[in-house]
């Protein structure tokens, strides 16, 4: 066999052992990352809680506080990106309903005043 | 060609070498890794604890226990109780709100106790008689088996899951409106009268190391009360403690260690009768001598 060929035969070998070990034998483990890296459904969820634990103190700021967690994305559109993933993978109607108050409670949010306003 | 057959295998090795730094060009350069579409159980600590909190502060708000162990698997804890109550503790001496200790003080015991939801949470028999026998107030090892499965960071599957299962995917909540009734959301103690004390004694028990006083707060049907303020003050200063916020050692239950020398007072935040007078003291069990525990029952008539 050609030398050429067994050396790019060598070259293909090593870049496989190579993705073998690093997928599967010392696959990369993420830590210590933030929460605005979180997947989709598992920040929808965390903005169900969000909605959820306003719907029981009805403190908006402290909503858009604990919204503050997912990045610097605007509390509204994280709530509403939230809302739409809700939607289409089938959340509850209560689970829903939450969210929209949320959202909607957002959209009229004024960080100066505090309160929502009319 | 006898020339070239003596330049030996060492083309092979370069060829390996070439991959490897190919593959790593290919890695680090072109297709750099991102990260994205993590799981919480991969969270920075704080940023855990935050998520954490806001589970506490959700399951107050619907009393849904099941939702509430789903979230915390997905966190990863190896004791999502003992993280709780580690957390709700952390959250008093750092002197967070109030609301924030106490949810994750309420989660910690449902968690710990496999409890139903938020009122249905209390009625767990604890029955003081002997003291001797008392376990360790100190934060013990903690090994509890829990209800929650071992968490998985492998990604959920697109497809929801059954209503009613748990999986750590939040994808696996409930996709219809929750029918069971919520229970009253209110963690306080049970209204009525104020508490008052019913017995004060010293507990003599070896396994306690520290001198402790050990609160223990029951309802008027004797069912231990959770979450109850405690004050206890002495000369030129005052600390706030709670109960329940060691669930392995009863839903009424609160310790304090004291310091040597220094005499306290300890009353409910709710009213009562404070106790006066209360310092550290000896105990002599057959020629061995230990600190006593000061234990306190208080009892709402």
């Amino acid at each position: 066999m050609s030398r050429w060929i067994l050396f790019f035969i060598t070259i293909i070998i090593g870049a496989v052992a190579g993705l073998y070990y690093g997928w599967f034998i010392n696959p990369v483990r993420y830590v210590d990352t933030t929460p605005d890296t979180l997947r989709e459904d598992y920040r929808a969820d965390y903005v169900l809680m969000v909605a959820e634990a306003y719907q029981e103190d009805g403190d908006l700021g402290m909503a858009v506080r604990r919204l503050a967690l997912m990045g610097d994305v605007r509390p509204a559109d994280t709530v509403a990106q939230a809302t739409l993933y809700a939607v289409e993978t089938g959340y509850g109607r209560s689970d829903l309903a939450l969210m929209q108050q949320l959202a909607d409670d957002l959209q009229t949010w004024n960080p100066v005043l505090g309160a929502p306003t009319p | 060609m006898r020339r070239r057959d003596q330049r030996g295998p060492w083309y092979l090795l370069t060829g390996l070498v070439l991959g490897f730094v190919g593959g790593l060009l290919f890695a680090w350069g072109i297709a750099p890794l991102r990260y994205i579409d993590t799981a919480p159980a991969s969270l920075r600590a704080e940023f855990k604890d935050q998520y954490r909190a806001m589970i506490a502060s959700a399951y107050m708000a619907t009393g849904d226990l099941v939702r509430a162990q789903a979230r915390l698997s997905l966190l990863g804890d190896e004791d999502p109780a003992r993280a709780l109550t580690i957390q709700a503790q952390q959250a008093l001496a750092a002197g967070r709100p109030e609301a924030e200790s106490r949810a994750l003080g309420m989660l910690a015991m449902a968690v710990g106790q496999g409890a139903a939801p938020l009122a249905t949470a209390i009625p767990v028999t604890q029955t003081i008689t002997s003291t001797a026998n008392l376990p360790s107030p100190t934060l013990p090892a903690l090994t509890p088996s829990l209800p929650v499965t071992a968490p998985s960071l492998t990604p959920a599957p697109p497809s929801p899951t059954p209503r009613g299962s748990v999986s750590p995917s939040p994808r696996a909540r409930t996709p219809e409106p929750t029918v069971t009734p919520l229970p009253t959301r209110t963690p306080t103690p049970t209204p009525g009268e104020p508490f008052a004390l019913q017995d004060m004694e010293l507990v003599c028990n070896p396994a306690l190391q520290l001198p402790l006083i050990m609160v223990e707060t029951f309802d008027a049907a004797n069912q231990p009360v959770p979450a109850v303020e405690i004050i206890i003050s002495w000369d030129g200063g005052e600390d706030h403690f709670f109960t329940g916020l060691k669930p392995e050692m009863g839903l009424g239950y609160a310790d304090f260690t004291m310091t040597l020398g220094v005499n306290y007072t300890l009353r409910l935040a709710a009213g009562g009768q404070p106790v006066p007078d209360i310092h550290a003291q000896e105990c002599e069990v057959q020629g061995r001598r230990f600190w006593g525990a000061w234990q306190l029952i208080f009892v709402q008539p």
